[in-house]
C-alpha cells in the first residue's frame, strides 16, 4: 500500500476492498439479496436464474465489497470450489420454505466446509435464511438444525432471518460480516 | 400418484398440493404434454375400466371412452326375440349358453350376467335389461405415452393404451382419436414404449401369456417374440436393450431383437422396478423393489447400489421432482411416500457380484506370438496324435505294471510296516536316537484290532555284524493288548569309525512261522561319536 492509499485508508476516503462469496442453491435469493444491498439507483428490476456467476460490487461504511454471486443449479455447482482461494468471507443462502432440499443444502454446505481450501481457514459465513416471508417457511433457528451448523466450531458463523424482496434482515447481517472481517484484519 | 383409496393426489415439494376422487379402481397413470401452449404444464391421465380421465391444472378435463367392440349377431338376435317375447327366459338361458361354449366372439357382459341368475330371477332381469342395446366393452390394463414427432423433453406425446381384448392403441394427443391399434396373442400387462410416432417407434409388451412381444411402427402384429420362464413383473428398457423381472425371482436381460444376454438372481420376490436416467452423466441402471424392502440397482447384470427403506416399496419412480433432476420417488405397501435426491457428487461404481464369467474374463490378454518351435510342435502332433498317443498309452500300462508288481511283491514279503493279514493286524515304527556310536532303537509296536490280543511273537533283527553289534538280536515280544502302544527299547552299537552306516532290519514273526508279519528298514545314521574302545 502506498503512502497516499494508507492516508485514503485513514481519512475514510479510500475503502479496503473484500472478496466474498455468494453460495446457495438454484433459486434460494443470492441475487436478489445482493442486489438489495447495492445503492437503490444501481438496482435491477428484473432478476434471472444466475448462468455461471456474475461479479457485484456493493460499499458498506467501512469496507467495499466485491461479490461473486455464483450459480446455484447443479450443473454450475462444481464452479463453487475455483473461487474459495480468493473468498476473504461467505454468504451462504438458503430458501427457508424449500424443505425438500434442505439435504441438499447440507450436502452442499458440508462439501464446503470439507474442502482443503476452506476447512483450515477461520473464514466467516453468514448463513442468510431466506424467504422468511413465506407460509411455509421454517425459522432461522430450525435451518440451523437442519444445516447442522452447531458443528462449525472453527470459524465465526451468524444465521440471519430475511426477506430478500423487502430487504428485511439483511443489513444486520451484512454489519456483522464487517465487524468479522475488520476483526481479522487487525 | 393414484391409490386404492381411490384419489389422485399431487404433491409438491413435501406437501399435498391437491387431491381428486376417482370414480374408478385406477390401473395406470400418465403424464403428458397435449399441446404446445404455454406455459408447458402438463396434463396427468389416469386409466380405469374402459375410460382414461385427462386432468389439467389440477382439474378434471376431459373423459375418453374405448371404442365399444363388435357384439355377437347370434347374440344380438336371441335377445331380440326375448324382447319381442318370442322365448321365455330359460330358452334365452340355453341359446346364450350355447353360443357362449361355441363363438368365436364372445358374449356381452349382460349376457354372462344373465347367465350367472338364479332361475326365479332371470324373468325380472330379462324385463330390466331387454329395451337397452347390448354392448361390449373392454378394459384398458396398462397405460404409456410416446412422443409424437419430436424427441425433446418438453414434445407433446401420444396415450398408448393396452387393453383386456389383446390389443394396442396409439392415442391422438389432442383429438383422442385411434392413431394405431395393433393386435397382440394375449392381454398386455406391462408396456414400455420408445420413439417417436410420425418417424420410428417400438412398443415392447409383456403379456399375461408368459411372453414379451416387440411391436414396430407399420406391424399390425409381433415382430420378435421373447418367451420367458416365469411370469414378467416388470418391464424397462435400458438404452435398448429390455430388462424383465420374473415371478421366478430373476432379473433378466434382452437384446432388441429378443436375444437372452444375462440372468441375475434375486435375493427375494420382485414387486416393481423402474429405469434410474441420470440424464446429465448417460448413466442408466434398473431400480428393482424387492419384499425384503430393499431396493437394487442394476446396471446390466451388477449390482450398483442398495436401498434398504423402512417398508416394502411397491411402486418406484425416477427423473426431475421440482428443481432436482435426479430424484427417486417410491410409495410403500403401508402408504408411505420416499423421496431421495441423488448427491450431486455420487459415482455409481461396477461391483461384479453377480454369478456367471467375471468382469476380467473380457479383458484381452496379450498373448505372444506363435514361434517356429510351436508352429513345428503343433504340426507334428497334429499329424502324428495316433502314434503319440499309443506311446503313452504304452509306457502308462507299463508304469502300472510295476507299480502292481513291487506292491505284491511287497505284501508276499510282508515289507510293510502295517500287516496285511487280518488275523494279526499290527503297525510297528521304529525311532533312532543317539549320535553313536551307541543308538538307541526304540521299536513301537501296536495291536490295531478291535479286541483279540497278540501272544507268542518274536522279534527278530537283521543286520550287518562287521558294522554292528546288538545284545539281544532276537527276543520275544511281549502280549500286545489291543489298541496300546508297546515301546520296545534296545541298543545297538556301531562298530565302525569310517563314518559309514547301514540298513538295519527288523522282522516281527509269529511262533513257529518263517514269513515275517511285518518288515521294518532301519536306516541307521552315521555315527559321530568316538568308539568307546
Ligand atoms: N418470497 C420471497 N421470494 C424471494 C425472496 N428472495 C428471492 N425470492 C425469489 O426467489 C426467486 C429466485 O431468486 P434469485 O435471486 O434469482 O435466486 P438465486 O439464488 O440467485 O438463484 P440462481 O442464480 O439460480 O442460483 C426469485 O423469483 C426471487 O424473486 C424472499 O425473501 N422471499
Ligand atoms: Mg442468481
Amino acid at each position: 500500500m502506498g503512502l497516499f492509499d494508507k492516508l485514503a485508508g485513514w481519512l475514510g476516503l479510500k475503502k479496503k476492498e473484500v472478496h466474498v462469496l455468494c453460495l446457495g442453491l438454484d433459486n434460494s435469493g443470492k441475487t436478489t439479496i445482493i442486489n438489495k444491498l447495492k445503492p437503490s439507483n444501481a438496482q435491477t428490476q428484473d432478476i434471472v436464474p444466475t448462468i455461471g456467476f456474475s461479479i457485484e460490487k456493493f460499499k458498506t461504511s467501512s469496507l467495499s465489497f466485491t461479490v461473486f454471486d455464483m450459480s446455484g443449479q447443479g450443473r454450475y455447482r462444481n464452479l463453487w470450489e475455483h473461487y474459495y482461494k480468493e473468498g476473504q468471507a461467505i454468504i451462504f443462502v438458503i430458501d427457508s420454505s424449500d424443505k425438500l432440499r434442505m439435504v441438499v443444502a447440507k450436502e452442499e454446505l458440508d462439501t464446503l466446509l470439507n474442502h482443503p481450501d476452506i476447512k483450515h481457514r477461520r473464514i466467516p459465513i453468514l448463513f442468510f435464511a431466506n424467504k422468511m416471508d413465506l407460509r411455509d417457511a421454517v425459522s432461522s433457528v430450525k435451518v440451523s438444525q437442519l444445516l447442522s451448523l452447531e458443528n462449525i466450531k472453527d470459524k465465526p458463523w451468524q444465521i440471519c432471518a430475511s426477506d430478500a424482496l423487502k430487504g428485511e434482515g439483511l443489513q444486520e447481517g451484512v454489519d456483522w460480516l464487517q465487524d468479522q472481517i475488520q476483526a481479522m484484519k487487525t | 400418484m393414484a391409490g386404492h383409496t381411490m384419489r389422485l393426489k399431487v404433491y409438491s415439494g413435501t406437501g399435498l398440493a391437491s387431491e381428486s376422487i376417482l370414480l374408478d379402481l385406477p390401473s395406470a397413470v400418465a403424464t403428458f404434454l397435449m399441446d404446445q401452449n404455454e406455459p408447458r404444464t402438463p396434463a396427468v391421465a389416469v386409466a380405469s375400466g374402459p375410460f382414461v380421465y385427462i386432468y389439467k391444472n389440477l382439474r378434471p378435463y376431459f373423459k375418453f371412452t374405448l371404442p365399444p367392440l363388435d357384439v355377437n349377431p347370434l347374440e344380438q338376435d336371441v335377445w331380440e326375440q326375448a324382447k319381442e317375447d318370442m322365448i321365455d327366459p330359460l330358452t334365452l338361458k340355453e341359446m346364450l349358453e350355447g353360443i357362449r361354449d361355441k363363438a368365436e366372439i364372445p358374449l356381452s357382459v349382460r349376457s354372462l350376467r344373465f347367465l350367472a341368475q338364479e332361475v326365479q330371477e332371470m324373468e325380472s332381469f330379462v324385463n330390466l335389461h331387454k329395451g337397452q342395446p347390448i354392448k361390449r366393452q373392454t378394459v384398458i390394463t396398462c397405460m404409456s405415452t410416446l412422443k409424437k414427432n419430436m424427441a425433446d423433453e418438453d414434445a407433446v406425446s401420444c396415450l398408448v393404451i393396452g387393453t383386456e381384448n389383446a390389443d394396442v392403441l396409439i392415442l391422438d394427443p389432442e383429438a383422442f382419436t385411434i392413431l394405431a391399434k395393433m393386435t397382440l396373442p394375449s392381454v398386455p400387462a406391462f408396456l414400455d414404449v420408445m420413439g417417436q410416432f410420425d418417424v420410428e417407434y417400438r412398443v415392447t409388451v409383456a403379456c399375461r401369456d408368459g411372453n414379451i412381444y416387440i411391436l414396430r411402427r407399420e406391424s399390425k402384429r409381433p415382430k420378435y417374440c421373447i418367451e420367458l420362464r416365469a411370469q414378467p413383473v416388470g418391464l424397462v428398457r435400458v438404452h435398448k436393450n429390455i430388462v424383465v423381472g420374473c415371478s421366478d425371482e430373476t432379473l433378466q436381460g434382452y437384446s432388441q431383437k429378443g436375444k437372452k444376454l444375462w440372468t441375475v438372481y434375486l435375493p427375494a420376490p420382485l414387486m416393481t422396478m423402474s429405469l434410474l436416467d441420470q440424464k446429465s452423466r448417460g448413466f442408466q441402471a434398473v431400480m428393482v423393489g424387492m419384499a425384503n424392502q430393499e431396493v437394487h440397482m442394476y446396471r446390466d447384470k451388477n449390482l450398483v447400489d442398495i436401498i434398504c427403506t423402512q417398508d416394502v416399496v411397491t411402486s418406484i419412480c425416477f427423473g426431475r421432482y421440482g428443481r432436482e433432476d435426479n430424484t427417486l420417488i417410491m410409495t410403500t405397501k403401508g402408504g408411505g411416500l420416499i423421496i431421495k435426491i441423488l448427491k450431486r457428487t455420487a459415482v455409481f461404481e461396477e461391483k461384479d457380484t453377480s454369478l456367471g464369467p467375471p468382469m476380467a474374463q473380457s479383458i484381452r490378454l496379450s498373448v505372444p506370438k506363435k514361434t517356429r518351435l510351436y508352429v513345428d510342435q503343433t504340426l507334428r502332433e497334429r499329424e502324428n496324435a495316433v502314434a503319440m498317443h499309443h506311446v503313452f498309452q504304452m509306457d502308462l500300462y507299463r508304469l502300472r505294471l510295476m507299480a502292481a508288481r513291487a506292491y505284491v511283491k511287497a505284501l508276499e514279503s510282508s515289507l510293510t510296516p502295517i500287516t496285511s493279514t487280518l488275523q494279526e493286524p499290527l503297525k510297528m515304527n521304529a525311532v533312532v536316537q543317539g549320535i553313536g556310536p551307541t543308538f538307541k532303537l526304540t521299536l513301537h509296536i501296536q495291536n490295531t484290532s478291535a479286541g483279540r490280543p497278540s501272544i507268542n511273537l518274536l522279534v527278530s533283527f537283521l543286520y550287518d555284524q562287521s558294522l554292528y553289534s546288538m545284545k539281544r538280536a532276537f527276543f520275544k515280544a511281549p502280549m500286545l493288548v489291543p489298541g496300546l502302544n508297546y515301546p520296545i527299547e534296545t541298543f545297538v552299537e556301531c562298530l565302525s569309525d569310517k563314518g559309514i552306516s547301514d540298513v538295519i532290519k527288523v522282522f516281527v514273526l509269529r511262533e513257529g512261522q518263517s514269513t515275517p508279519l511285518l518288515t521294518a528298514h532301519i536306516n541307521m545314521p552315521v555315527s559321530e561319536g568316538l568308539a568307546a574302545a
